[in-house]
C-alpha cells in the first residue's frame, strides 16, 4: 500500500496573535506542522509498521518548510517531497487541492491521508475537494481505521448522531481528526537520521502544471482583512464561602441575565 | 436577484432551527429562496419547509438515503443547485455539512467557506466574515465566483418571526448509492437526549470531574436543566464521553442562551466552540483558569461541592418562579 500524507506548517495557534491595518503581525508568530497534520503522519507510520505501507509526504509552503518534513521523517514518514512556488502564495483550498492532484497522479498511491483542518484556515475543505477532483471515495473526520485487505479499509467517522462505520475502496482519500491517536514524539536518533535524508523540491513547473492550470491566477476566494476577534469580556467572579457565592450567582442567571 | 439554496437540517426527523434561520437570513438580503431536503420519510416536512420561508423546496426522499453518506447527499444538493440556479448554497452548522459543503463546492465550481459567520452581499461581489486560526482573529474573505457555498455557524443568525414561503415541491431523483464508500452502520449514542446543537441550556464537564461518578453528577445538572450535556475533549479521549457530545474546535460549535463550564480549563480549542454562547458560567477550582476570562459568571471552588449546591439553588429558584 502507497500512502501519501499532506502536511501544512502552519502558525502556531498557542501564541498571541495581533492584527494591524487588516494584516498578521508577523513579528514574533512562531510555525509549526499542522496538530491534525502529526495525527495523519501518525496514522501513516503506523500504516508502515503494521501493514508494510510506503509513505510518502507533500507540504506545500514556502522555503523554510523542510523543518517540518524533516520532523515527520524523524515520525516514520520515508519520502518527503515540498512544493513551492510563487504562484501559491495566497492559494485557496482549491488551489491546493489542484496541486496536491497533481502530486498523487505523479505517483501511485492507495491512501491519501490529509489532516481535518488545517489550524490557521480552519476550513477542513483540502482533502476533500482533491478526492472529488481525483473521483475518488473519501471519508472526513476519521477517528479510526483498520485495514481489511490490499484494496479495503474500514474507518469509523465521528458524524452527527454516533460514529459511522464506512468500508472504502482504494483509492480512497481519508482526513483524521485528533482524536484518531496520539502523535509519537520524533526521538534523538530519528532526528539525527531526518537531517541526511533527500527531500524532493518541485516547483509547479516541476510538477508539469502552471499557476493557471492550478488556478492560481484566479482564485476563487482571497482573504481581503484579518481582524481581532471580538474577544469577550471576563464578567463577575466569585470566591469564598461555596454556598455563599453558589447561591448569588443562581440568583444573578435568573434575575440579572435572566437565562434560567 | 441573488438566488439562495437553504440545505435542510434535518435530524431523527426533526428539522432543526438553522433551517428557519437561514432561510430567514436568505430573505433579508432580498434573495429568492429555495430548499433541499435530503433523507428518508421526510415529505412530511414540506408544510413545515415551507413555513420557515422557502419558496420550492426540492425533496430527495429514499430508503437508500436512511443512513448518512456524504457522496450522495452532495449529489442531491447539486442536483437542486442546478435546477435552481442557485448562487448561494448554504448549510447550516455540523459535521455532515463539513462533509457535503466542498465536495458540492468542487462539483460547481464554486468558492467554498466554512464557519462563516456572516455574509454580504455588494451587487454581484460576495463576501463572508469567519473566524480562523482556532478563532484568535476574523477573516474578511471575498469570493470571486459567481457561485459560493457556505457552511454557517451555529447561532449566526436569527430566524425572524412571521415569515413564510410557498409550497412547490420538486421530487429529486434519487442519488446513486456510493459503493466506494459504503456506510455499514452508525453507532448511536443513546437517543432521547437533547442535541447540543439546538439546546437553550448546555452543560458541559471536563477533566476537573476526574471519573464517572463526577461525570454522574454533572449530567444530574444537566437533567435537572433539560440542557444539552456535553464535554471537553479530554473527557471523550479518557473514553468517558461519545465523540459526539465533544465541544470545541473539532467537536460541536454551540451557542446557547445558557453554556455552563464545569471543570474544564479553556483551552483555545474549546473556547473555539461556546464563545458564541449569550451567558457564561465557570466553575474551576483554579482562579487562574482561562475559562474565568470568557466567563461571564465564575464561580472558583470544587465542582463536587458546587454542583450540588447549583442544583438545590436552582431548584429554589424554579420553584417561586
Ligand atoms: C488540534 C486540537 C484540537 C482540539 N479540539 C478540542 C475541542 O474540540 N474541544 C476541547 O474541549 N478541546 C480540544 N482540544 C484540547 C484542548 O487543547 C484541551 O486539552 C482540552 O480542552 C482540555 O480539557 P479540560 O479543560 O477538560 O481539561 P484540563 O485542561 O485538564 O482542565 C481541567 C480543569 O479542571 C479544573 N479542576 C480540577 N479539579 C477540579 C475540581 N474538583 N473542581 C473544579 N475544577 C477542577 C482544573 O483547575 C482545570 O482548569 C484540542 C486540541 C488540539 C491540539
Ligand atoms: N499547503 C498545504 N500543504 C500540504 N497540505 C495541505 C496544505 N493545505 C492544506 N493541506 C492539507 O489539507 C488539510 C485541510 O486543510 P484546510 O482545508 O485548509 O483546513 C490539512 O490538514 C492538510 O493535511
Amino acid at each position: 500500500m502507497k500512502i501519501l500524507t499532506t502536511v501544512k506548517k502552519v502558525v502556531d495557534v498557542e501564541l498571541n496573535m495581533h492584527v494591524k491595518d487588516g494584516a498578521l503581525v508577523e513579528d514574533g508568530m512562531q510555525y509549526v506542522t499542522n496538530a491534525w497534520d502529526e495525527n495523519a503522519v501518525e496514522t501513516a507510520s503506523q500504516l508502515k509498521e503494521n501493514n508494510g505501507a510506503e509513505t510518502t509526504l507533500v507540504s506545500i509552503g514556502g522555503g523554510d518548510n523542510t523543518d517540518i518534513i524533516r520532523r515527520c521523517y524523524a515520525m516514520g514518514i520515508e519520502n518527503g517531497i515540498h512544493v513551492d512556488d510563487p504562484a501559491l502564495e495566497k492559494a485557496d483550498s482549491s488551489i491546493y487541492a489542484k496541486v496536491l492532484q497533481k502530486v498523487y497522479e505523479a505517483g501511485d498511491y492507495d491512501l491519501v491521508i490529509t489532516g481535518k483542518q488545517a489550524q490557521d484556515t480552519d476550513s477542513g475543505q483540502t482533502g476533500i475537494i482533491l478526492a472529488e477532483y481525483l473521483g475518488l471515495p473519501c471519508v472526513s473526520n476519521v477517528i479510526a481505521l483498520e485495514v481489511i485487505d490490499d484494496q479495503h479499509i474500514k474507518v469509523s467517522r465521528s458524524g452527527d448522531t454516533g460514529t459511522e462505520i464506512v468500508e472504502l475502496t482504494l483509492p480512497a482519500v481519508i482526513s483524521v481528526d485528533v482524536s484518531i491517536n496520539e502523535p509519537r514524539l520524533p526521538q534523538m536518533r530519528g532526528i539525527m537520521m531526518a537531517k541526511k535524508k533527500k527531500i524532493t523540491e518541485m516547483d509547479l513547473a516541476a510538477l508539469g502544471t502552471s499557476a493557471d492550470e492550478v488556478g492560481a491566477d484566479a482564485p476563487k476566494s482571497e482573504i481581503i482583512e484579518f481582524m481581532a476577534s471580538q474577544s469577550r469580556q471576563a464578567g463577575q467572579k466569585f470566591e469564598g464561602d461555596a454556598a455563599e457565592i453558589t447561591a448569588k450567582v443562581v440568583d444573578l442567571l435568573a434575575n440579572e441575565a435572566k437565562v434560567i | 436577484m441573488a438566488k439562495v439554496l437553504v440545505v435542510a437540517e434535518i435530524k431523527q426527523g426533526v428539522l432543526k432551527s438553522s433551517t428557519p434561520e437561514l432561510l430567514s437570513k436568505a430573505r433579508a438580503i432580498g434573495a429568492s429562496t429555495a430548499v433541499v431536503a435530503i433523507g428518508s420519510n421526510i415529505e412530511s416536512l414540506v408544510p413545515e419547509l415551507a413555513g420557515a420561508g422557502s419558496d420550492t423546496q426540492y425533496i430527495a426522499d429514499d430508503p437508500g438515503l436512511e443512513l448518512f453518506s456524504a457522496g450522495p447527499v452532495a449529489a442531491c444538493v447539486v442536483d437542486a443547485a442546478r435546477q435552481f440556479g442557485a448562487s448561494l448554497i448554504w448549510f447550516g452548522f455540523s459535521e455532515s455539512s463539513k462533509a457535503v459543503a466542498p465536495r458540492v463546492a468542487a462539483q460547481l465550481d464554486a468558492a467554498c467557506a466554512t464557519e462563516i459567520n456572516d455574509i454580504s452581499l455588494n451587487g454581484d461581489q460576495i463576501e463572508v466574515i469567519r473566524p480562523a486560526i482556532t478563532n484568535k482573529v476574523m477573516q474578511r474573505v471575498k469570493v470571486n465566483t459567481e457561485k459560493l457555498v457556505a457552511v454557517v455557524r451555529a447561532g449566526a443568525f436569527e430566524a425572524t418571526e412571521g415569515i413564510s414561503g410557498t409550497e412547490n415541491v420538486v421530487k429529486l431523483s434519487p442519488p446513486e448509492m456510493d459503493l466506494k464508500a459504503l456506510v455499514r452502520e452508525i453507532l448511536t449514542d443513546a437517543s432521547g437526549e437533547i442535541d447540543l446543537a439546538d439546546a437553550d441550556i448546555v452543560v458541559s464537564v471536563g477533566r476537573g470531574a476526574k471519573d464517572q461518578a463526577g461525570i454522574d453528577l454533572v449530567r444530574g445538572l444537566a437533567d435537572d436543566l433539560h440542557a444539552g450535556f456535553g464535554s471537553s475533549r479530554a473527557m471523550v479521549d479518557g473514553g468517558f464521553m461519545a465523540h459526539n457530545k465533544q465541544v470545541g474546535q473539532t467537536g460541536k460549535i454551540v451557542a446557547p442562551t445558557l453554556y455552563m463550564a464545569i471543570g474544564i480549563s479553556g483551552a483555545i480549542q474549546h473556547l473555539a466552540g461556546m464563545s458564541g454562547s449569550k451567558v457564561i458560567l465557570a466553575v474551576n477550582k483554579d482562579p487562574e483558569a482561562p475559562i474565568f476570562n470568557v466567563a461571564d459568571y465564575g464561580i472558583v471552588g470544587d465542582l463536587f461541592e458546587v454542583v450540588p449546591i447549583l442544583q438545590e439553588e436552582i431548584r429554589k429558584i424554579k420553584a417561586k418562579q
